[in-house]
């Protein structure tokens, strides 16, 4: 479609869908239709301005939508797509910045006053984010294949949660803790050398090896840190074994609540400003200045010479060497690098949580991180953040929401295309759909997209090559035969 | 700290080096000294050791026995990216760009060791990094015009035509700044137009920076015109050595060549 014919089409279905939305609110045609909106934004090639408006303009409809319907998902979503689509389209940079800065700091704290669902949603995306753009650089940056990822983020958690709690009394003497729930912010730091640090542990052994062998390690190794921390609950009790720590303190947060009750936002929540939606808006916005302290890190990282070093080392080892890199070096700073990143986001969650127990730090836990990644696009930030927004928010919200659908329409024998859910077998329960589907997801991904959502402009340029010489190849043994 | 020689050393003395593969010899005992600022070209059929001859002078292999002095310091053990610290370029027999990465990027990468900008200074944005990116930039850009690949620059390295390729191979071992060059096969896959151009740039390259240069080359013209001297290897032993002349000349290096059924080639060539 021509650009002059996309300027009036988009605005057009975005303004009449937006229009029939808001006048019947909860009507899913009208609410589909926005999504096709949305869709069009993306795919039809409108000029700059237009495109800017349009998801401007979305942005409002979405925000009200979401006031007005506290429980409706759509309109979250909605906002979701156009964050992703303002940061990722061609818009010009103040537009970016405006609507993200709207989404992120207006339309989600005021849809999660009304429902906090929004909320936890949003900071589990922001740690994910986090702990995807620390493996991104491993994996995606470096090509140092890492299956235990989730252990610098148990590492993270674990330093924090143990020294502001009561935990720490049981081996350093004289009741000092739980620390002042203020130095979780001095801990926060603190989270990010500790996980450096074991990420060069970890990494030293490790890193030695290469490809398979690498992975088969860093998968033990990061058992080895959630056995460690289910059994040193003995001789000395360090981390309180298989039980977790808890409480886990927070920083308090009466300055915030007045502050929020004095912006009248007790108005929107319909009732005074409480501590329990004070923490949720708090570790919300903290998540949110760590992801982006995380990506501008990373940015900055990427178009240093390590950041150089480290693709370089991915895509020829020996070519690497001869350009005077040193291996281990590299690939322990590209270790450390990730390890400290999803650090800081484990003081995040276990203060968040105000919980810290092993089971949240297992193998499954780093396979999704690395799913994030490799869904995303391998190698490029942008696709770990979108990534990690995509599997965090089918892992948490979609599919739960798509089994307990499943589980009613078989309690009610809801018939579609000639076919009674009632007759589901019951061997099937709908909640291990959630990982069927999942796994279903990736499989279509890795045949339809194996570059992922987002691909790295490097990666693009190989995958097309890898694409064409298969092609070569295929005519020549056509040709022989 | 070894006092500096009144004489200035050889930039290669290999003494008597050996590589054994299981039971195959690939380098056999191979001694061979190169001068400051010399153009020297090791040939021989396929096969010989000549590959893993620069594999063991630049680190990739460890000699069995042997020893690999580089203007005086022992390299002999050394890891490649030491040897590389030490200023030893090289090329790749088969090209190895980083393929994802941009022409310019890959020369960058070649500046890793020369870029001063420490990680803190990366992450903070001192004014170092910036001025140590620049300074590397500037001198990418430079390498790139010199190998005349500067419109290039931006595109991906794997698109770049065989020729362009073996050129920006060259310029990515020049950003580590090399006192000595190896070039594994340089020419190959040039056509004359290029392999006469490549000449040219690596005289010019000795000229300009004061390099000593080492080649594995198959092109014979090429060969003889370029080189001080050559050395000739067969199934991994050196069996001469000399001037062009010389060499041409030696009935061992024409029957090496003769033998190996390669007349037709090389000594139309020769
Ligand atoms: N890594 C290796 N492992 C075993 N054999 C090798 C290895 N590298 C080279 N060779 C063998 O050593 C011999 C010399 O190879 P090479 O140095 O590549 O010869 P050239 O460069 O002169 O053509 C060949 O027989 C080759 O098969
Ligand atoms: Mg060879």
């Amino acid at each position: 479609m021509k650009e002059a014919q996309a300027n009036l089409v988009v605005p057009v279905v975005a303004a009449l869908a937006s229009l029939w939305a808001l006048l019947s609110p909860a009507n899913s045609l009208a609410n589909a239709l926005l999504l096709v909106a949305l869709a069009l934004v993306a795919l039809l090639k409108p000029q700059q301005w237009v495109r800017a408006l349009t998801l401007a303009g979305l942005t409002v409809v979405f925000t009200v939508l979401i006031r007005e319907q506290s429980d409706d998902k759509f309109a979250f979503y909605g906002l979701i797509g156009t964050l992703l689509s303002a940061a990722l389209l061609k818009v010009p940079t103040y537009i970016k910045v405006l609507i993200g800065v709207a989404i992120l700091f207006v339309s989600i704290p005021l849809a999660g006053l009304g429902n906090s669902l929004f909320l936890e949603l949003g900071v589990q995306v922001a740690i994910f984010s986090a702990l995807a753009l620390g493996l991104n650089v491993v994996v995606g940056q470096a090509g140092l294949l890492d299956l235990g990822f989730a252990a610098f983020f148990a590492i993270g958690a674990y330093t924090w949660a143990i020294f502001g709690s009561g935990q720490a009394n049981n081996f350093i003497a004289g009741n000092h803790f739980p620390l002042n729930p203020w130095l979780f912010f001095v801990f926060l730091p603190i989270a990010v050398v500790t996980a450096a640090i074991v990420g060069v542990l970890i990494g030293l052994p490790a890193l030695r090896l290469r490809g398979d062998y690498l992975a088969i390690v860093t998968l033990g190794l990061g058992e080895v840190v959630r056995v460690l921390a289910n059994n040193l609950d003995h001789p000395i009790n360090l981390t309180n074994g298989p039980q977790g720590i808890t409480p886990v303190g927070r920083p308090p947060v009466d300055w915030l609540i007045n502050i929020l009750n004095g912006l009248g936002l007790g108005r929107v929540y319909g009732r005074p400003i409480d501590e329990s939606i004070t923490y949720q808006i708090f570790f919300y916005v903290l998540a949110l200045v760590v992801v982006a302290i995380v990506i501008v890190v990373n940015v900055r990282l990427s178009n240093s010479r390590f950041g150089r070093a480290w693709v370089a080392i991915r895509e020829d080892e020996i070519a690497a060497k001869a350009m005077g890199i040193p291996l281990l070096p590299t690939k322990l700073l590209a270790f450390a690098t990730g390890a400290a990143f999803s650090g800081v986001m484990g003081a995040i969650y276990g203060a968040k949580q105000t919980f810290v127990n092993p089971e949240s730090f297992t193998l499954n836990q780093s396979i999704f991180i690395l799913a994030m990644v490799i869904l995303g696009g391998m190698g490029n930030i942008g696709g770990a953040v979108v990534g990690a927004t995509a599997v965090t928010l089918l892992n948490i919200d979609i599919l739960k929401n798509l089994s307990d659908q499943l589980n009613t329409w078989r309690q009610t024998g809801f018939t579609l295309l000639g076919y009674n859910f009632a007759n589901l077998p019951t061997q099937l329960e709908p909640a291990k759909y959630e990982r069927f589907v999942f796994g279903l997801i990736l499989i279509l991904m890795m045949i339809f997209r194996p570059e992922g959502l987002i691909p790295e402009q490097r990666h693009r340029a190989e995958m097309e090559e890898a694409r064409l010489e298969a092609k070569d190849e295929g005519k020549l043994q056509e040709g022989s035969a | 700290m070894s006092p500096t020689p009144q004489v200035p050393p050889l930039a290669l003395d290999v003494q008597d080096v050996t590589k054994r593969f299981g039971g195959l010899v690939a380098v056999n005992s191979v001694s061979l000294q190169v001068k400051p600022q010399e153009i020297f070209s090791i040939i021989g059929p396929n096969g010989a050791g000549k590959t893993t001859f620069f594999n063991l002078l630049t680190g990739i292999y460890k000699p069995d026995t042997g020893k690999v002095l580089f203007f005086g310091k022992d390299l002999t053990g050394m890891s490649p990216d030491k040897v590389a610290r030490q200023g030893v370029g090289r090329t790749f027999q088969n090209i190895r760009l980083f393929k994802a990465m941009t022409v310019l990027e890959n020369v960058l990468v070649g500046h890793h060791t020369l870029i001063s900008a420490s990680y803190l200074d990366s992450l903070l944005h001192t004014g170092r990094y910036f001025a140590a990116e620049k300074k590397a930039k500037e001198r990418a850009m430079e390498l790139l015009t010199y190998m005349n690949l500067d419109r290039k620059a931006q595109t991906a390295a794997s698109s770049l035509s065989y020729g362009e390729q073996r050129r920006l191979e060259i310029a990515r071992a020049l950003a580590l700044e090399p006192r000595l060059l190896f070039l594994d096969e340089p020419a190959a896959g040039m056509n004359p137009q290029e392999t006469e151009d490549l000449k040219v740039r690596v005289r010019k390259l000795r000229q300009d920076l004061g390099l000593t240069v080492v080649l594995i080359e198959h092109d014979m013209s090429m060969v003889m015109s370029i080189s001080d001297r050559i050395a000739v290897l067969e199934y991994g032993s050196k069996i001469a050595e000399g001037l062009p002349a010389e060499i041409r000349n030696n009935p061992r290096v024409v029957e090496a060549y003769l033998g190996k059924g390669a007349a037709g080639t090389a000594g139309d060539k020769v």
